[in-house]
C-alpha cells in the first residue's frame, strides 16, 4: 500500500474550514446543553414531586435515543435547516447527561449544610452561591468535562445531514481522491487535538471556578 | 405529605390525559402505508441487536487483555494500552466507523463488506470502553485485601485470581450491561455505511412510503423500548446504579 500524504496539504483548505465549522458548532453545543442541562438538573433537584417526574422523564427519553434519530427528525421531519437541526439535535442530546451530572452533583451535597445555612439567617441567594455552587461545581466539573468531549464527538454526526464539518470534508476527500485512508488520520488527529483542548480547558478552569 | 400526594395526582392526570391525546393522533398517523414493511421492519431491529450483542461480545473479550496490560503491565506496555484506549475514546465513533471502512482495504487488500466494517468497528468501540470499565472494577478492589492476601501466602496471581477478580466481576457487572446500552444506541451510525439496521431501514421506508410520523414513531420506539430493557437489567442487578456514558 502506497501512502500519499501531500494530498493533505492540497486539502488544506477543506480540512481547516472543517475544523473550523466543528469547532463553532461543538461551542455552541456546549453553551446550548449546559444552559438546558443546568436548568433540568437544578428543577429535579427541588423538593417537588411533579418536577422530579418531569425532569425525570426528560432526562429518560433522551437518553434512551440515538443522537442521529434526533438529528434526522429534526431535520427531514421537523423540516429545519441543517444547522439549525444540527445545533439543537446536538444542545438537547447531551443536555439530558448534564442534567443527570447537575443533579448527582447537588445531591452529593448534605441537605443539613442548606439547613444549616437557612437556619442561620442566610437567604436562598447565599445559601446558592455560598454553601452549594463552590461545592457543586468542584464535584461536578470532571464528568463535564467528559460531557464536553461527547460533545465534540458527537458533532462529527451532524455530517450526515450535509453539514461541512470536519468529518464531511473527510468524506468529500475520499470521494475526490480515494485517500480515505490519509483523511481519516489527519481528520482523527484533529478531534483527539479538540478532545485535548477541552480537557486542557476544563482543568486550567477548574481551581479558578472552585476558588470562592 | 399531602403536598406530595397532590402532585402525585397531577402528574398522573397530566400523564392520562396526554396518553388519551396522544393515543387519539397516534390513531390517525399513516399507519396503512407502513403496515406491509413491519417485518422488514422488525428484522432491522434484530439485525440492530445482534450487531450490538456480537461486538460487546468480541468487545469484551478484546478489553480484558486490554485493561490488564493497562493496570499490571511493564511501563511500555502500559502506556501503549493507555494510548490506544484513550485514542479510541477520543475520536467520534463515526470516524472510527469510516476508519474501518476505509483502512481495511489497504492492510487486508480486499474489499470489505459493510457489515464487517460495522462489526469491526463497534467491537474497537466496544473494547476500549469496556477496557475503562474493566479497570474500574480490578480498582474497586482495595488495596488492602491484596496485601493481606500477599500476606497469608497467596502468590500474585492467586490473590489476583481468589481475591480481586471475582470481586472486581462483581462490581463491574452494572456497568458492563450499561454500556450496552451506549453500544446499541452508537449501531445507528452503521447507517453511514450502508448496513440495513434499524435506523436505516426506518429511513429507506420513510423513502419509499410517505408516512414521516408514524416512521419516525416506530424508529423512536424501537430505540427507546430496546435501551429502557437494558436499562431495567442493569437497575435489577443493582437498584442503587447510576447509569454514566
Amino acid at each position: 500500500m502506497t501512502l500519499d500524504w501531500s494530498i493533505l496539504w492540497q486539502f488544506r483548505q477543506a480540512l481547516w474550514s472543517g475544523l473550523l465549522t466543528t469547532l463553532w458548532i461543538s461551542a455552541i453545543g456546549i453553551i446550548g446543553s449546559t444552559l438546558i442541562g443546568v436548568t433540568v438538573g437544578c428543577l429535579g433537584s427541588l423538593p417537588s414531586l411533579l418536577l422530579r417526574r418531569l425532569t425525570g422523564s426528560y432526562v429518560e427519553l433522551l437518553r434512551n435515543l440515538p443522537m442521529i434519530v434526533k438529528l434526522f427528525f429534526l431535520y427531514f421531519v421537523a423540516g429545519l435547516p441543517a444547522i439549525a437541526a444540527a445545533l439543537l439535535a446536538l444542545s438537547l442530546h447531551q443536555s439530558a447527561y448534564i442534567a443527570d451530572v447537575t443533579r448527582a452533583g447537588i445531591r452529593s451535597i448534605a441537605r443539613g449544610q442548606v439547613d444549616a445555612a437557612l437556619s442561620l439567617g442566610h437567604g436562598w441567594p447565599q445559601v446558592f452561591r455560598y454553601v452549594l455552587l463552590p461545592q457543586v461545581l468542584r464535584v461536578v466539573m470532571p464528568p463535564m468535562t467528559t460531557q464536553y468531549v461527547a460533545v465534540v464527538k458527537n458533532s462529527a454526526v451532524v455530517a450526515l445531514i450535509a453539514v461541512q464539518d470536519l468529518t464531511f470534508e473527510t468524506q468529500q476527500i475520499n470521494v475526490e481522491t480515494f485517500r480515505g485512508f490519509e483523511a481519516a488520520t489527519a481528520a482523527t488527529v484533529l478531534y483527539i487535538l479538540v478532545a485535548l483542548a477541552v480537557i486542557g480547558a476544563m482543568t486550567w478552569l477548574q481551581p479558578r471556578a472552585v476558588r470562592r | 405529605m399531602s403536598g406530595e400526594r397532590a402532585q402525585s395526582v397531577i402528574w398522573w392526570g397530566g400523564v392520562a390525559l396526554l396518553a388519551v391525546f396522544a393515543a387519539e393522533r397516534v390513531a390517525h398517523l399513516e399507519w396503512a402505508a407502513v403496515a406491509p414493511s413491519w417485518w422488514f421492519l422488525l428484522t432491522a431491529l434484530g439485525r440492530s441487536w445482534l450487531l450490538a450483542v456480537i461486538a460487546i461480545g468480541v468487545g469484551i473479550c478484546a478489553a480484558f487483555p486490554l485493561a490488564l496490560l493497562r493496570v499490571y503491565g511493564p511501563p511500555g506496555v502500559r502506556h501503549a494500552a493507555v494510548g490506544v484506549i484513550e485514542a479510541v475514546r477520543a475520536t467520534p465513533e463515526l470516524m472510527i466507523i469510516f476508519w474501518v471502512y476505509f483502512t481495511w482495504p489497504y492492510l487486508a487488500g480486499n474489499q470489505v463488506t459493510a457489515w464487517n466494517a460495522a462489526l469491526g468497528s463497534l467491537s474497537v468501540i466496544a473494547a476500549a470502553y469496556l477496557a475503562e470499565v474493566i479497570r474500574a472494577g480490578l480498582y474497586s478492589v482495595p488495596a488492602g485485601q491484596i496485601e493481606a492476601a500477599h500476606s497469608s501466602g497467596l502468590s500474585s496471581y492467586q490473590s489476583f485470581r481468589f481475591i480481586v477478580l471475582p470481586q472486581a466481576l462483581r462490581n463491574m457487572l452494572p456497568a458492563l450491561i450499561a454500556q450496552l446500552v451506549a453500544l446499541f444506541k452508537t449501531t445507528s451510525l452503521v447507517y453511514a455505511i450502508g448496513v440495513m439496521d434499524f435506523f436505516r431501514a426506518v429511513n429507506v421506508t420513510k423513502n419509499a412510503v410517505f408516512a414521516p410520523y408514524a416512521l419516525y414513531l416506530v424508529l423512536g420506539a424501537g430505540y427507546f423500548i430496546s435501551c429502557f430493557a437494558i436499562t431495567r437489567v442493569v437497575r435489577w442487578f443493582d437498584p442503587q446504579y447510576q447509569l454514566v456514558e
